[in-house]
């Protein structure tokens, strides 16, 4: 699946940037994010993600890689990770950009992967509708948590 | 009065075929095992196991049904027909001498299933037309014969018979 | 194989709720289990406990009372296929239970169980949205009633809170006149595009009084085509049902498909341009009283 969305922060780039780093802060964004751990600073993380797909539960522990940092504009990570109950894995790129936007930030966020297992038997259509609410949930709330 | 739960095993009586059979059986367990292994009724197939296809279809009272896809225990106190209780090789029933003599068994694979849903429908409409055959086998996929014998054997059967076959 | 579970058959709807409180999470309903035994063998959900409503007392009935219909949740397609109440009130419905899925599937599946599920390829959940159905909801506080449009909020996503029950969808009868016609277009189990349209004629006959349209399988719920309904007050049943009428709609446009297994997004858009044309043709044809024997490649005309 494939996700592109754009957003204007109200926070500067570099406050932004801090914000990304923080990783509880940046866990309570994401939707379904039950829990993060640095493993690696600013290169690996572990993070716990629960979703409800219809009647049917996801929980998936996550291995994050960052595989690109270019302060404060740019972000590349991995996140990988699979859900043996319902024989899910999980592969996705996220990337962040950032640019200036007057005294706040212009964040593009791309986010594309994909679920491979059993729970395909769905329909593409429905992880694809379900990456868009997550990736538009999660700019919602760090547009509130950088305001505050 | 609350309800009170099903035991992780029931003890189910049913009627398959003619005969009474009195089993214990796992809540989970599926019709379809229950009569491929415990009643050696091997007729019924486990093809795609989500009830596309039609290859386990037996019949519970008047209606077709998927036994991959149905709990053992809904059968209790029911009456079953499966591809056995339709006719021996010496005494077939006239679907089966119908489909014998179109030519309408290649693998054999969709045969018990084809057979027992075309005779829900002759029991049913015992004059259906093609509209209405090609209707009722809707569920019943077969990958060898292209449907065509299979077809001309139930209305030839149904044009023999004059009433319910 | 079936991972083991509890099977409860309350015989009272509050029995059956009271039991979804006590499991919460580890309980799910069952009638037909057409779906869900299906993603229990996948494994997808793993429910401790089924509670089986099949056997609670009226819970699949199908009654007429008051220009509408009661179609109980645990009826099955096969039941509202021949209910002579449905021939009598509201004939398409029963000719389209007759077309869901398969045969087997109409004996054991239910039509609360097709609504509750909220598969986007479900004929009901489009048909009944040109029937003006509301859904009944029983839950621990009593009954509240939810319009469908609201009620199927998404793929496999409703409103039904998790202590509650479906218990019944009710349509109300067209008004008299009033034709209609239901358009399933699609080369596999589930349809890639189902089309409701419901045309009622002017006194005269002539003109277009009111039209419904619903359009489903194709976005992410079923809907009502607002828009078009309102342009097409005033046509003239002769040039809809020769198929000479513009019905283009931009809010087919805007509906939010997906390139899948069906197809790709652009090719969904385009088909529901066609099939709503052609489910206007033969609604305008019925309403206009003319003979009309509409076949098109993969489609079901009912």
């Amino acid at each position: 699946m494939r996700v592109a969305r754009e957003l204007v922060i109200e926070a500067a780039p570099e406050a932004l940037w801090r914000l990304l780093w923080d990783v509880p802060r940046m866990a309570a964004c994401v939707p379904g994010c039950a829990e993060a751990h640095e493993l690696a600073p600013h290169q690996t993380y572990r993070a716990h993600m629960t979703q409800k797909v219809g009647p049917i539960s996801l929980s998936v522990a996550l291995i994050v890689e960052i595989l690109a940092a270019e302060p404060p504009w740019h972000l590349a990570l991995s996140a990988s990770g699979r859900d043996p109950v319902v024989s899910a894995d999980i592969a996705m790129r996220v990337t962040l950009d950032c640019a200036p936007d007057g005294t706040g930030t212009r964040l593009h966020i791309g986010a594309e992967g994909q679920v491979l297992g059993k729970l395909g038997a769905l329909g593409h259509g429905v992880i694809q509708r379900k990456a868009e609410e997550t990736v538009d949930e999660f700019g919602r709330r760090l547009a509130r948590m950088a305001r505050s | 009065m609350p309800a009170t739960p099903t035991p992780s095993s029931s003890s189910i009586a049913f009627t398959v075929n003619g005969h009474r059979h009195a089993l214990e059986v796992p809540t989970h367990a599926l019709l379809l095992d229950v009569l491929r292994d415990r009643l050696d009724l091997k007729g019924a197939k486990r093809s795609c196991d989500m009830q596309v296809c039609g290859a386990c279809t037996v019949l519970v009272g008047d209606a077709p049904v998927s036994a991959c896809s149905y709990l053992a225990v809904e059968a209790d106190g029911r009456e079953l027909l499966t591809v056995e209780g339709l006719g021996t090789p010496d005494a077939m029933h006239p679907l089966q001498q119908a489909f014998v003599d179109h030519g309408a068994v290649q693998c054999g694979f969709c045969t018990s299933g084809m057979l027992l849903s075309a005779k829900a429908l002759l029991d049913e409409q015992p004059r259906p037309t093609e509209a209405d055959v090609l209707h009722h086998l809707r569920g019943n996929l077969c990958r060898c014969t292209g449907y065509r014998k299979i077809v001309d054997a139930i209305l030839a059967c149904a044009a023999q018979s004059g009433s319910a076959a | 194989m079936l991972r083991p579970f509890t099977l409860y058959r309350p015989s009272t709807l509050s029995e059956a709720g009271a039991l979804l409180r006590e499991h919460r999470e580890d309980a799910t309903l069952y009638a037909g289990g057409t779906e869900l035994l299906l993603l229990m063998k996948e494994g997808l959900v793993r429910p401790h406990v089924l509670v089986d409503v099949k056997h609670v007392a009226g819970l699949g009935e199908v009654v007429a009372a008051d220009g509408a219909i009661r179609i109980g949740a645990t009826a099955s397609h096969r039941t509202v296929e021949r209910s002579a109440a449905v021939q009598a009130h509201c004939p398409l419905v029963a000719g389209v239970a007759r077309h869901v899925a398969n045969a087997r599937v109409r004996a054991a599946g239910t039509v609360g169980g097709n609504l509750a599920f909220a598969d986007p390829h479900s004929d009901l959940a489009t048909l009944f949205l040109v029937f003006e159905a509301r859904i009944d909801l029983r839950g621990p506080d009593g009954e509240r009633e939810v319009p469908l449009d609201a009620f199927v909020l998404g793929p496999y996503e409703t409103a039904r809170r998790g202590d509650e029950i479906l218990s019944a969808v009710r349509l109300r009868s067209w008004p008299v006149g009033a034709a209609g016609a239901y358009l399933k277009f699609g080369l596999y189990e589930r349809p890639t595009l189902g089309v409701a349209a419901v045309l009622v004629p002017d006194a005269e006959g002539r003109r277009v009084s009111e039209a419904r349209l619903a359009i489903g399988c194709i976005g992410p719920r079923p809907q009502r085509l607002r828009a078009l309904e309102h342009h097409l007050r005033g046509a003239p049943l002769e040039e809809l049902a020769a198929g000479r009428a513009d019905v283009a709609s931009a809010e087919i446009d805007r509906i939010d498909a997906v390139t899948d297994l069906h197809g790709s997004a652009d090719y969904k858009l385009e088909m529901a341009q066609v099939f709503t044309r052609r489910a206007l043709r033969v609604a305008a044809a019925r309403a206009a009283h003319h003979v009309i024997d509409a076949r098109y490649p993969y489609t079901v005309v009912v």
